[in-house]
C-alpha cells in the first residue's frame, strides 16, 4: 500500500485510503436523516475502540505523566491500558509506534469476515480500551455516536 | 405504508441524476447496489434483509461502494448505517423533502474532493521537548520521579495537566501552521476531533479536484516544515463527508 506518511514517506500524492484511515470519518460523518429505520449494527463498538478517547480526562493526564516520568527509561515493562491490549492483539503492521499497532489493531478488526456477535472475547478485550464508553453489546445504530449526534435518537419507526 | 410489502434498503449516498452513470458494486450483505431516483436526485442504496448488520464487516462494504461511486461522480455520503424502509420511503422521507438541500450541497461538493491532514506527534520527542521547555513539568517531574506510584497519584494527575497544557499550546500552534500553509489551497476546512492523545490535528479539506496537485505540495512543503517533529498522514481523495455533515428531516406527513 502507498503511504503517505513523513518523515518517511513520499508525501505529494495522498495516502489512497484503508479504511483504517478513515473509520472515524465513515462512523462520525455524512447525511443523516431522521426517519431511518433502526438496525443493529452488531459490535459497532468494536469498530470505535479507539476512536473515543477523550483528550482532557484522568486517563490522558496518568497517561502523560507517565510518558514524562519514563523518559529516560529504556525499557519500561509497566505500561498498561494500550500497549498492553496492542500487544495482546498483535500489531499486524510493522510500522513503527502506537500509530502502526493500532491500526494492526484495526486491520485485525476489519478484516474478520464472520460474525463478530458471539465472539465474547475479543469485545471483552476491547473494553480495556473503551473506557469512556457505553458499550452495550449488540446497540443500535444510533447509540454509538452519542456525542456527535444526540438529536438522532428521535424519529425513527421500526423495521418490524 | 403501502410499502410494507417491500424490502428495506441501505442508503450509501445521493447523486446527481445528471452526473451518475451505471454502477455495477456490491454493497452490504453481498447485495447488488441500485439507484432509487427523484426528481433529478440520485440515491444509492441496495436491499437489506432487515434485522441487524454486522458493523466490522459492513462498513468495508460500505466504505467500498462510496469510495468508487466517488471515482466517477460527486456523491453526497449518508452516515454509516442508514436504512430505510422501502425504494418509496428514499423517495417520500429523503429525496424528495430534502431536495433544494441536497442540490445545494451537490453543487457545493461538485467536481470536488475531500483530503484528510493528520499531524501526529512522536510521543517520546513531544514529552522531551515539553519537560525541556517547561519549569513548572521538570520540576515536578523530579519530584514524583521517586515516589511510588499510590503515594504522589493526584501529583500525577498534576503534573499530566501541565504536560497536557504544554501540548495543547503545541496543537494550536502546530494547527495554525497547518491551516496558514493548506487553506488557501483547499475550498473548505473543517478541524475534527482528535482522537489520540498524541495527535496534533486532524484536519479535512475541500479541494478541486483540479487542484489536488497544489494541495500535495503544500501538504509536502508542511512536512518538511514539521521535519523530524510531526508526522503527516495524508488520506484521500475521499467522498465529502465532513462537509456532508448535515441532518435531514423527512418531513413526512405520515409519519
Amino acid at each position: 500500500m502507498a503511504i503517505a506518511t513523513t518523515p518517511r514517506g513520499y508525501i505529494e500524492r495522498p495516502r489512497p485510503s484503508g479504511l483504517a484511515d478513515v473509520i472515524d470519518v465513515i462512523l462520525d460523518k455524512g447525511l443523516v436523516i431522521d426517519a431511518y429505520v433502526r438496525v443493529a449494527l452488531v459490535g459497532i463498538e468494536l469498530l470505535t475502540i479507539d476512536a473515543r478517547i477523550v483528550i482532557a480526562s484522568v486517563d490522558t493526564y496518568l497517561r502523560f505523566a507517565e510518558a514524562v516520568n519514563r523518559l529516560d527509561i529504556a525499557e519500561d515493562g509497566s505500561s498498561q491500558g494500550l500497549p498492553e491490549l496492542i500487544e495482546r492483539m498483535e500489531s499486524g503492521g510493522a510500522e513503527s509506534k502506537t500509530k502502526g499497532a493500532l491500526e494492526g489493531v484495526k486491520d485485525k478488526l476489519f478484516g474478520e469476515d464472520d460474525d463478530d456477535g458471539g465472539d465474547g472475547g475479543k469485545q471483552e478485550r476491547s473494553k480495556t480500551r473503551a473506557r469512556s464508553r457505553s458499550s452495550s453489546g449488540s446497540s443500535s445504530s444510533r447509540s454509538r455516536s452519542s456525542r456527535s449526534s444526540g438529536s438522532r435518537s428521535r424519529g425513527s419507526k421500526n423495521n418490524k | 405504508m403501502t410499502a410494507a410489502a417491500q424490502h428495506s434498503v441501505y442508503v450509501y449516498g445521493v447523486v446527481s441524476a445528471a452526473e451518475c452513470g451505471s454502477l455495477s458494486l456490491t454493497g452490504v450483505e453481498g447485495a447488488e447496489v441500485r439507484k432509487v431516483e427523484h426528481a433529478g436526485l440520485v440515491a444509492l442504496v441496495s436491499a437489506v434483509s432487515g434485522g441487524s448488520l454486522t458493523a466490522a464487516k459492513e462498513v468495508r462494504a460500505h466504505w467500498h461502494v462510496l469510495d468508487e461511486a466517488c471515482g466517477t461522480t460527486t456523491v453526497l455520503p449518508v452516515r454509516f448505517g442508514t436504512v430505510m424502509e422501502s425504494d418509496d420511503a428514499v423517495r417520500a422521507e429523503l429525496l424528495e423533502p430534502n431536495a433544494e438541500r441536497l442540490e445545494l450541497l451537490l453543487r457545493e461538493v461538485s467536481g470536488r474532493v475531500q483530503l484528510n491532514v493528520k499531524g501526529e506527534y512522536d510521543e517520546e520527542r513531544l514529552m522531551r521537548e515539553v519537560v525541556m521547555g517547561s519549569a513548572a513539568v521538570a520540576e515536578l517531574r523530579a519530584r514524583l520521579k521517586d515516589l511510588p506510584d499510590e503515594a504522589g497519584y493526584y501529583e500525577r494527575i498534576r503534573l499530566g495537566e501541565l504536560v497536557a497544557a504544554e501540548v495543547g499550546n503545541r496543537r494550536a500552534t502546530d494547527t495554525r501552521l497547518a491551516l496558514e500553509t493548506l487553506e488557501p489551497l483547499s475550498l473548505a476546512v473543517k478541524e475534527e476531533e482528535l482522537r489520540q492523545a498524541d495527535s496534533a490535528f486532524n484536519l479535512a479539506f475541500l479541494v478541486d479536484r483540479d487542484g489536488l496537485d497544489a494541495f500535495g505540495r503544500g501538504v509536502s512543503g508542511l512536512a518538511k516544515q514539521f521535519g523530524e517533529r510531526l508526522e503527516l498522514r495524508y488520506v484521500g481523495p475521499l467522498p465529502p463527508y465532513s462537509f456532508s455533515d448535515v441532518e435531514l428531516s423527512s418531513e413526512a406527513a405520515w409519519a
